[in-house]
């Protein structure tokens, strides 16, 4: 059933506090360097030695970006020179051979990502000769819902780029567009035309990929409702299958790019609220069903029909249909998720190449799962794709009683009860329409890492 | 919670780690049959018959290696043992896996050294025995030798039971149903369980690839008869498994 999400300016602004997103829990700060290539290697072998191992999915990180978006918080290397892409997948080679090795043949990769930075740094031509790497490598899963999706900058690729890599086997693109208003786009050095913009989703479309996302931002230095009523026109005017709004967090001191930001410039929290109200009221307004997380969809595509009958997930490349499987990521900063393990590769261009050159598994840190990390992961991976707490399949599934294993959390979502976020019943816990667009907020009363309310936190807000 | 717990999980229903000196532990292979024998275990210490209590070994870890000489054989008090040989060729044969309150080494009995490897498959605790010492008390106590020539057919009706043409399918269905009964006997969920051991490890008991181990594991879940959760499984239509498994069971 698609629920839908009630603005409440109020209840935003109060609940504007900093937390995770739950890509994964445990989140990455508790990612420990004692976690090295060993225990990456044991994960998995374990994952292998599972009944019926889990199919993979592989993330390609590209760091490149010929100029830096100044809101960026992306991990990216800024460069015109397209020898570092050379050397780059030169050291990618190396690395899909030594990570396809840690699986066994059988287990099929039924999805493959290509993020970044700018995948689309790389030439068509490039990235075709990735896919096929991957292909001899992995077993690329022959099946129809297979996926292969990439991050684009519609400022640098061509319509007839778009063909090849539909011919390549792409099925998703994901389109940065922020904002269309020219003086936003100045302000946070990303100026890209409109018609540029159109013709690339069309081009997607053209070629057969099955769907096209566009990812917006609010909060951006000048923005203005009437300036971002009209991106919001012009991107429903086209369609795309998925739209993401993302909210600006300005965090300069964690993300050197936002320093050449003009912090005055930024909108007031309270202009904030009216353009992440403008966006949802436009959306919804406009069909799109909202998924959560900053995350809507059309009615008929795959992340609606899989959030309708209950088979949604989400994982770091953000919500799929794709059931659980194992992530396998590859590249600088890129993030892997393989039994009961999370772990990151090197975050710098320079440790990810030494490791590699070095003939090792380019992991820095990372985290094994504890049996109660695994029940609270499962509880809200739940919550962030369904919007409610399965009480009853937790129970069983994990030997718990809820009431008495969740007692502090319970206490936690109080609170959050008496302000209409959440309905908290025996059996059940769920987000009211109010509370679906603070789904972090109902999380974070699970998350056993969070640091103590008033101290220091390494999170952006929440909207 | 009155639900038997779910296998390696343990309560004090199921656990073999809940005697003392004075007590056996209650799933302990031998105790019924020395209590009827009026044996208890302090006596049992006394007779320096009971060795020791061994573990907690961690996965990987031996308890024994073929050739190693055989002086005792030991009962599992938690976790899985798995126990193989190689043949010639350095392929391993798995032998069996041996869940708490089933003992171990017992094939060794008619020679001087063990004639299988010994395993931990996961966090294993065990209770060593020594065997001239427990032979001589069993040739005082019929009871206890009855219980050691129990014991001793039912290893050998284990390696019997996978010696015919059965399919894949029916390997399959007769290997959950026997942990099933297994773990039910020692206080576990017959229902659901983890497969402590590995798909190559179950493949290649059931002679079977470990492919073929997800393959078919896979279509007894889109078909209902299981449920699949990472190494947990749920038996969701017990008859339509026996009934898959009954040309292997009935021999």
């Amino acid at each position: 059933m698609a629920r839908a999400c009630t603005f409440d300016a109020d209840l935003l602004r109060r609940y504007d506090r900093p937390g995770p997103r739950y890509t994964s829990y445990p989140t990455a700060p508790q990612f420990s360097p004692s976690f090295g290539e060993d225990e990456l290697r044991r994960a998995a072998h374990e994952s292998n030695a599972e009944p019926v191992p889990r199919p993979l999915s592989v993330y390609v990180h590209v760091p490149f970006c010929t100029s830096p978006c100044f809101y960026c918080g992306c991990n990216r290397v800024i460069t015109r020179d397209v020898s570092n892409g050379v050397a780059y997948l030169t050291r990618l080679e190396k690395e899909i051979a030594m990570a396809s090795a840690l699986f066994d043949d059988d287990r099929e990769a039924v999805q493959l990502h290509f993020g970044g930075g700018t995948p689309n740094f790389l030439s068509t031509t490039q990235i075709a000769d990735v896919v096929a790497s991957i292909g001899r490598r992995f077993r690329l899963s022959g099946r129809r819902d297979r996926d292969i999706s990439i991050e684009l900058d519609p400022r640098a690729i061509t319509p007839d780029e778009v063909g090849a890599l539909a011919a390549t086997g792409f099925t998703r693109a994901s389109l940065g567009v922020q904002d269309f208003d020219p003086d936003v786009q100045r302000a946070v050095n990303r100026v890209q035309g409109v018609a540029e913009t159109i013709a690339v989703l069309d081009a997607c479309r053209r070629h057969g990929m099955r769907s096209v996302n566009v990812d917006l931002i609010y909060g951006l230095p000048r923005q203005t409702t009437a300036g971002f009523a009209t991106t919001l026109a012009t991107v429903i005017g086209a369609r795309p299958d998925r739209i993401a709004v993302y909210g600006y967090a300005h965090l300069p001191q964690l993300f050197k790019a936002q320093r050449q930001i003009d912090a005055t410039e930024l909108p007031s929290a309270e202009a904030k609220l009216d353009l992440l109200a403008l966006a949802i009221e436009t959306l919804t307004g406009a069909g799109y069903v909202y998924i959560g997380m900053d995350h809507f969809a059309l009615p008929d595509d795959e992340l609606a029909l899989a959030q309708a009958n209950g088979t949604l997930h989400r994982n770091f490349m953000g919500y799929t249909t794709h059931a659980d499987t194992d992530l396998v990521g590859l590249g600088v900063s890129a993030i892997s998720h393989v039994g009961s393990s999370f772990s990151q590769n090197p975050r710098d261009l320079a440790g990810w190449s030494s490791a590699i050159d070095a003939d090792r598994l380019p992991v820095c840190r990372g985290v094994r799962l504890s049996a109660d990390d695994e029940l609270r992961a499962a509880l809200i991976q739940h919550l962030m794709c369904h919007g409610e707490v399965p009480v009853a399949a937790l129970e069983r599934r994990h030997d718990i009683v809820f009431a008495e294993y969740f007692a502090d959390a319970c206490e936690r979502l109080a609170p959050l009860v008496e302000d209409g976020l959440v309905t908290l019943r025996p059996d059940r816990i769920a987000a009211t329409s109010r509370g679906r667009l603070l789904l972090r907020n109902i999380a974070m009363c699970f998350d056993r890492y969070l640091p103590a309310p008033g101290a220091a936190s390494p999170y952006s807000r929440a909207i | 919670m009155t639900r038997p717990p779910v296998f390696p999980h343990a309560d004090a229903r199921s656990i073999a780690d809940d005697g003392d000196d004075a007590t056996f532990c209650t799933t302990c292979a031998f105790s019924s049959a020395c209590l009827e024998e009026g044996v208890d275990k302090r006596e049992l210490r006394e007779l320096h018959v009971l060795v020791d209590h061994v573990g907690p070994l961690a996965a990987g870890e031996h308890v024994f290696r073929k050739g190693d000489p055989f002086d005792a054989i030991a009962a599992v008090r938690a976790g899985t043992v798995k126990t193989y040989v190689n043949d010639p060729d350095g392929n391993e044969r798995v032998l069996g896996f041996h869940l708490p309150g089933e003992v171990i080494g017992l094939d060794g009995v008619d020679g001087e050294r063990y004639p299988c490897n010994a395993v931990a498959l996961d966090t294993v605790m065990l209770c060593r025995f020594s065997f001239p010492r427990m032979s001589a008390l069993a040739a005082r106590l019929p009871g206890l030798q009855h219980q050691l020539f129990r014991l001793m057919s039912r290893n050998i009706g284990a390696a019997v039971r996978l010696g015919n043409d059965a399919t894949a399918d029916q390997r399959m269905a007769a290997f959950l149903l026997g942990l099933s009964e297994r773990l039910a006997s020692r206080g576990f969920s017959a229902a659901r369980f983890h497969l402590t051991m590995s798909r190559a490890d179950i493949g290649n008991h059931l002679r079977l690839a470990p492919e073929t181990v997800s393959r078919v594991l896979k279509r007894f879940q889109d078909d209902g008869l299981v449920d699949l959760d990472r190494r947990e499984v749920e038996l969701r239509r017990l008859d339509e498994l026996r009934a898959l498994a009954a040309p292997i069971l009935s021999t």
